[in-house]
Formats: structure tokens, sequence, C-alpha cells
């Protein structure tokens, strides 16, 4: 097979071919960067939150109108736990102060020193009477859950009384600690200064996020702490369902709350799939409307080509029977027009990369995106070849059909 | 002759129709896709109240601890503590100026159908309703009297009114909240500021999120200790209680200032630096940091209301029209190439190349037109499935008269760009040459 005739031919009509060549250049480089960040977000939207099998896992809040004194809220706690675990179907229930993914949360500083002026991280506390490790299934990477002895009773209007012992996320050891093999004993400190709280490692969990799920490490730095708090104005459960019995489970502990209670109380109920949906929604919507985006520009270059090719292959008709005449064999006139359309998609890919990396950076300076991956241009270059070669196969296939008889024909 | 070429034009849409198809489905979708997500920048970066965005002021001081800052870092929250937000509302600079923050309430109705329910507020001074120009259906809101002496009162908005009392005028009734009885002042009518400035802190949808369903004055809520909903930032230890809370350097309520003129702007500024320079003397506000003022439009900016997002998604829909711009360029070309004939013989007899270059730029117009058509429908049902995808948007993914103008312009301006190579390529046809091939 000889370039040389395709090339010069190409070079006497240069403006059907470059606007292909331009059309495979965007594509590939808006294709590239699109692709990317949809695995960006997807590879966000899908880590574990720490809580196993989430979608039997909801929350129920429920707020009193009237206030009560510390011990009445105490009884109140307790009973409510029990009217929660008499519901057929719950496998677990805890108090919790806050849920991962629910958006709403606290976050405290955490130091390694009284002397240190600012905290060493900022970490989302978890406080609960009850076992979480038990009800989220959270996975015990070192150290043991909290034992009933340490639990105190905290009324938050008037004690500055809290626990002494935390369960920490492992990815806030290595940040706390880079070079230990192992947290458990060691002493982390609550705030700054002297009033810091002082908190011994009894446990590391695998893994356990905050509520706001933030795209950074901090994700991950959570800590538990055994209390049973009073002075909130709401008091909220997690509960863990027997497979599959979430929906029935959520309205009946709903009945048996409201029950439980003398006067009338508000309550909320959100599952934690529920939680991830809402906390990921903007990032599928982007996704979607980038996967949109994709494969609408695959279509149109892909009909740009088919449209460029047909037009060729009409003005050459003459051309191609001449050659037909000649001795060529139909697979010559094929092997042609790929031959052709590959070089013009060649052209193409090489600008396409130079551009792909071009809006790469103008995205990282200007929008705070990662860097694009050379894996993206590789498979995007592929794709956009295959795209090329299957777009002109229809045109080729009719040039070569055209029978050598037209050779003799005036038009 | 611009009718004729135009009818024309519409004849040659039939001549070819997969041809033509295919053009004006690419310039659709290119134009719908740049349009919708033109749309949802243009609404979410717009400026929600024009005519006085340059008098209206947040300021934002830093009170933060002196330990471990360095000059230069940004203050630890944008918010103001208790202490500096009452002492600011004594200012004598600004016309107007209200302390906000967000608060979660218990509504009992006295309807025994309707049971205890959750609502979302915000309680303020008196100020807000006309700082913001909150448009009210029935009454109004409280008096500077009733801030001071922290009255029972309330403005409900209207959703929450008419879910509580239909469509009757309530105004003057009491309504049990969080176990008081509250006298309602005023109704508003529907809010639908976009975005909601006036709160974007601590919430969670930002400047896009529901209406507050109700109004409590701040004086009130603060002596209620109603429940916070929002983000409050507090550095170091507090002692436990309300009133400590709130002699301590927590922030956590959102300021606004409104200037009788936009020119009152710098003694606005000295106001503020007098009054940091005061609180040094207190031992306070050590960082020394610069003390600023930002108006809607910079506070808009500051707080980056226009995710990056919704620029990319913008950047990339123009990317993809650019593409669909060039593919269309590839289409004409083929489409008027094969009409090198008919060319020939209007030249041959007599017809200019202006001519000849009119009637085929009114045909690309044509081409345009029907892009243009179908690019707003497909417009529509974007902002549609987008509006689906996210809660935040549903609020910004609706068109206007600008908007649906623009689909027009762009469409057809693509078109005639598209157009103009394909065109002069045309006019260069040689009569003779085509001719004699014939």
């Amino acid at each position: 097979m000889q370039l040389h005739p395709i090339l010069s031919a190409l070079m006497r009509n240069k403006t059907g071919p470059l606007l292909v060549a331009v059309q495979v250049a965007l594509s590939l480089a808006i294709l590239a960067n699109a692709l990317h960040i949809v695995q960006v977000r997807q590879a966000v939207a899908s880590r574990s939150s720490g809580i196993e099998h989430e979608t039997d896992v909801f929350s129920l809040q429920i707020r009193h109108l009237d206030h009560r004194d510390h011990q009445a809220q105490l009884n109140e706690q307790r009973r409510e736990t029990a009217a929660l675990r008499a519901v057929s179907g719950v496998q677990s229930v805890s108090y919790t102060t806050q849920m991962p993914l629910s958006r709403s949360g606290n976050y405290s500083g955490l130091s390694l020193d009284r002397k240190q002026v600012t905290s060493s991280v900022s970490a989302t506390t978890y406080y609960s009477p009850d076992s979480l490790i038990h009800t989220w299934g959270l996975q015990l990477h070192e150290g043991r859950d909290f034992q009933p002895g340490e639990v105190p009773e905290i009324d938050t209007n008037t004690s500055q009384d809290y626990p002494h012992s935390v369960i920490i996320t492992r990815q806030l050891g290595a940040k706390l600690w880079p070079d230990s093999g192992s947290y458990l004993g060691k002493t982390v400190y609550y705030g700054t200064g002297a009033s810091a709280k002082e908190l011994r490692v009894v446990g590391v969990v695998a893994r356990l996020q905050t509520p706001g799920a933030q795209i950074t490490e901090q994700a991950d730095f959570s800590i538990l702490l055994p209390a049973r708090l009073t002075g909130e104005d709401l008091s909220t459960y997690t509960l863990r369902t027997e497979p599959g019995q979430l929906d029935r489970v959520m309205k009946e502990a709903e009945t048996a709350l409201r029950n439980s209670s003398a006067t009338p109380v508000i309550t909320r109920l959100q599952s934690v799939s529920e939680m991830r949906r809402d906390r990921y929604r903007a990032d599928q919507a982007l996704a979607w409307m980038l996967v949109t985006v994709s494969v609408l520009l695959l279509l149109i270059t892909a009909s740009g080509i088919v449209g460029m090719a047909s037009l060729w292959v009409t003005q050459r008709r003459k051309q191609i029977g001449v050659r037909r005449a000649l001795g060529a064999r139909r697979s010559d006139i094929l092997r042609y027009f790929v031959t052709e359309n590959l070089l013009i998609t060649s052209a193409g890919v090489v600008a396409g990369v130079l551009l792909a990396l071009a809006l790469n950076q103008l995205l990282v300076s200007q929008l705070e995106l990662p860097r694009l991956p050379a894996g993206y241009l590789l498979a995007g270059a592929g794709l956009l070849w295959a795209l090329g070669v299957a777009a002109v196969y229809g045109p080729a296939w009719r040039a070569a059909s055209i029978s050598p008889a037209t050779a003799t024909r005036s038009t | 002759m611009f009718q004729y070429y135009f009818m024309l034009g519409l004849r040659s849409l039939r001549r070819n129709p997969a041809l033509t198809a295919l053009m004006v489905l690419t310039l659709a979708v290119g134009v719908a896709a740049s349009i919708a997500t033109l749309t949802i920048l243009h609404v979410m970066s717009g400026d929600p109240i024009p005519h006085k965005s340059d008098r209206l002021l947040v300021p934002v001081i830093d009170n933060g601890p002196l330990a471990g800052y360095t000059a230069g870092d940004e203050p630890n929250d944008r918010q103001l503590s208790y202490r500096d937000a009452t002492n600011l509302l004594a200012n004598k600079v600004a016309g107007r100026s209200t302390a906000l923050y967000g608060i979660s309430v218990a509504v009992e109705p006295a309807r025994k159908d309707l049971p205890l329910f959750n609502a979302r507020g915000l309680a303020a001074t008196s100020d807000f309703f006309n700082m913001f120009e909150v448009p009210f259906r029935y009454g109004q809101g409280w008096s500077p009297a009733e801030d001071k002496s922290a009255a029972d009162v309330v403005v409900l908005s209207r959703k929450l009114a008419e879910k509580l009392y239909g469509d009757s005028d309530p105004v003057g009734q009491r309504l049990r909240i969080n176990g008081q009885q509250y006298q309602i002042t005023g109704v508003l009518d529907t809010w639908n500021v976009v975005p909601r400035f006036h709160r974007i802190i601590g919430t969670p949808d930002g400047a896009f999120g529901d209406e507050d369903e109700l109004y409590l004055p701040f004086a009130t809520s603060v002596r209620h200790e109603t429940q916070r909903n929002g983000n409050s930032s507090c550095s170091g230890d507090i002692a436990p209680g309300y009133q400590a809370y709130l002699d301590s350097e927590c922030t956590w309520i959102q300021f606004w200032f409104e200037l009788r003129s936009a020119r009152e702007r710098g003694a606005l500024q000295d106001y503020l630096n007098s009054y940091a320079t005061e609180q040094r003397k207190l031992g306070r506000m050590q960082r020394q940091a610069p003390n600023k003022l930002y108006d809607v439009r910079e506070w808009l900016d500051y707080m980056k209301v226009v995710g990056n997002d919704n620029k990319l998604s913008a950047w990339l829909a123009f990317g993809f029209l650019v593409l669909c711009l060039v593919n269309t360029i590839g289409l004409l070309l083929a489409k008027f190439s094969v009409r090198a004939a008919e060319v020939g013989i209007r030249r041959a007899l007599g017809a200019s190349r202006r001519e000849i270059f009119q009637q085929f730029l009114i045909e690309t117009t044509v081409i345009g037109l029907a892009g243009g058509l179908l690019g707003l429908l497909l417009a529509f049902g974007a902002l549609a499935l987008i509006a689906m995808q996210s809660k935040a948007l549903t609020v910004v993914a609706h068109m206007d008269w600008q908007m649906l103008l623009l689909t027009f312009a762009l469409s057809v301006l693509a078109a005639v760009v598209a157009g103009l190579l394909p065109t002069w390529r045309a006019c260069q046809t040689t009569p003779a040459l085509q001719l004699k091939s014939q």
C-alpha cells in the first residue's frame, strides 16, 4: 500500500480533511477530560462510609417539646431505646449525636500536646452510650469496643465532665502519629491549651466517614466517644434492621417511639441510602451531564466523518471507476479510504492529545481539578481511531462497490 | 428577493432530507447544551437585588485567637459572635442593619387534624424585611420597639400560613411555637430570590435552598434560647450553658448593613475599624486582621456561590458547540459542493457572486432557525432533566426571555458563521468550467 497517492490527494484538497481532523481533536480533548472527571466523581461517591450493609441502617430523630431535667431525659432515652429494641426486625439500636453522610454535624480540633497552640487535626465526634460499632457494623482494626463502666452521664448544660476513652479511625491515627504502627493506648487531647480534655485510645476502626464526607482525606477523621448526653432538644437513634426489612421497620419504629411518649413529639426518619443519595446528588448530576455530552460528542464526530467520506466518494466516483477498470480490486479501494481516514484521524488524535493537555491545564489552574492521567489520552485516542474506521467503513464499502463501467460514462 | 431566497432555502431543506436533518440536529444539540448550562450559570451569578446591591454590605471581622495565627490567614469564620453582632446593631452609620441566624422550631397547629411539625426559620431584626425587600401578603414585619422588648411575635412564610390557616388572613392570631404563644404580625408572599444571597452560610443547599418558613425577632429568639440551625465556629473551650455561649467568641451570626448611599461605604469602613480598635483595648481581636466589607456582588463572589462544577459544565458545553459548528461547516460544504452545477448555470445566466452569496447565506440562516427551534425544545428538556437531578438546581433551572432570545441569536449566528466558508466556496465556481464538464 502506497501512502504517497493518498497524501498527495489530501494535500490537493485540504479543507475537508482539516475539518474532520479538527473534529477528532476537539472530541478527544473534551472526551478525555470529561471521562476523567466522571471517573473521579464516581470514585468519590462510591467510597465506603464504614457502615456495613448501609441499606439496612436508618436514623430516627425525635424532638420533645417540654423541657425536662437531666434525670428525666436519661430515663426517657433508656425508655425510647428499649421501645425501639422491642420492634420486630430490629437487630440493633444506638443513641447517636450525628450520622455519617447526613451533611450536618460537629467538628472539633484534636491535639497531641497541651502546649500546642493550634490543633493538629479537625475531627468529627460521635457520642453514644451504646455500641455504634455493633449497630453500624464498624470493622474494629485493633483494640476493643467501649465497656459499660466507661460511659459517663453528662448534662451538657451544666457539666464540663467528659469521657476518658476514645475510638478513632485508622486514617485519623495515621494523620496524628504517622510513624506508629499501632495507636492503642496513645493519648490525644480534645481541644487545645490547659483545658484540653485528655482521651486515651482504646480502639481503632478501619473506617468511619464524617457527616460531611468531604472529598479530602478529612472524610475519615472521626472519633467515637462513650457518653450519655442530655440537654439537647433532639435525640437521634440509629437502627439496623434484619436484611431487607428496612421500610417496614422504619414505619413501625416511628409508631413505637410516638407511642412511648406521653406528650406529642416530632419525628424525622432517614435511611443511610437516602443520606448518601442527597450527599452525592450534585456529583451524580455532573457525571450524567458529562456522559451525555461525551456520547453526543462521539455521535456528532461519527456523523461528521460519514458525511465527509460520503462526499469524497461521490466526488471521486469517476476516478474510482478508472482505478477499478485498470485492475484495482475492491479491497484496494476499501483500503484506500480506510487508510486515508486513518491518516486524517491520526493527525486529529495528535492535535487532540495536545489540546486535551491544554484543556486539562486550564481546568487544573482555574477550577482546581485533578491532573489527567495518560491512560485517558490513550483510551480516548484508541476510541477515536476505532470510531473513525467504523464510520468510514460504510462510505468506503459503497466506493468499493462502484462498478468499473462507471469510468466509461461521462458523469 | 429575500423572500424568494428564503423560499428556496426552505425548499432546499427538503431536497436532501438526511443531510439537512443531520445539520439541524447537530446545531440544535450544540445550542441546547450550551444554552442549558449557560442558563444555570446566568441565573446563579445574577444580581438578586440590582438596585441596591452596592448598598447592602456584610462585615467580616476576625475575632479568632492570636495563637497560631499568621498575618494574612483567612478568618476562621465569616460570621460574627453574639457580642459583635449586638454591638454593631447599635451603629449610627448605616441606615438599616440586621443580624440573622437560622433556627429550628416546633410548631403546634391549633387545628387538631394537623400534627406537630418542625419548621425552619430565621431570627432577624425588624429592619430585615425592608432591607431585603421581602414581599408581604398580609400584615407587616414587627416594629423596632418589639425588637427592643423581645416581643413574642412571628412572621410566617406564605407556604406555612397556607398550611396552617388556608387562604385566610391570620394576622393578629396566636400560634404556639416551642410551647410559647406568638402573635402573628405578618405573612410573606412567595419570596423566590435567587440566589438566596442573604443566607448563604449554614444551609445545606447554600444560596439555592428552600425558603425559610418563619421569622422571629432576634432578641426574642435569643431570650427563648431557640434551637439554632446552622454553622457555628468556636475556638478554644467554652463554659457550659447558653449565657456562656453568648459571651463566648463563637461565631454564628450573619450580619448585614444597608447604607443610604453607596458613597457612605468609606464611613462604614472607618466605623468598623474604630470598633475593632476599641475592642482591642478590651483585649479582644488580637489578630489585628483587616476588617472587611463585602457588597452583595462581592459577597456572592467571595462565598463562591457559582460552583466550579457549573463553570466546568458551561466550558465543556461551549467546547461541544464549537465541535458542532465544525461539523456543520463540513456538512454544508458537502451540501453545497453537489450544487456546483446549479451555481454554474445561474452564474452563466448573469447572477453576480454577490447574489449567489446572498442566496446561500439565507439558506444557512434557514438551517440556523430550524436548529434554533429544535435547540430550544431540547434545551427545555435538558433543563427539566437537570432540575430532576439536583434539588438545589430546580430553583435555577428555568429559562427567562433573555435566554430564549439568546438561543435563537446563538443558533442563527452559529449557522451563519458555519456557512461562511462553504458559501464562499460555492461562489468560487467558475461558470465556464462547470458548464463544460456537464
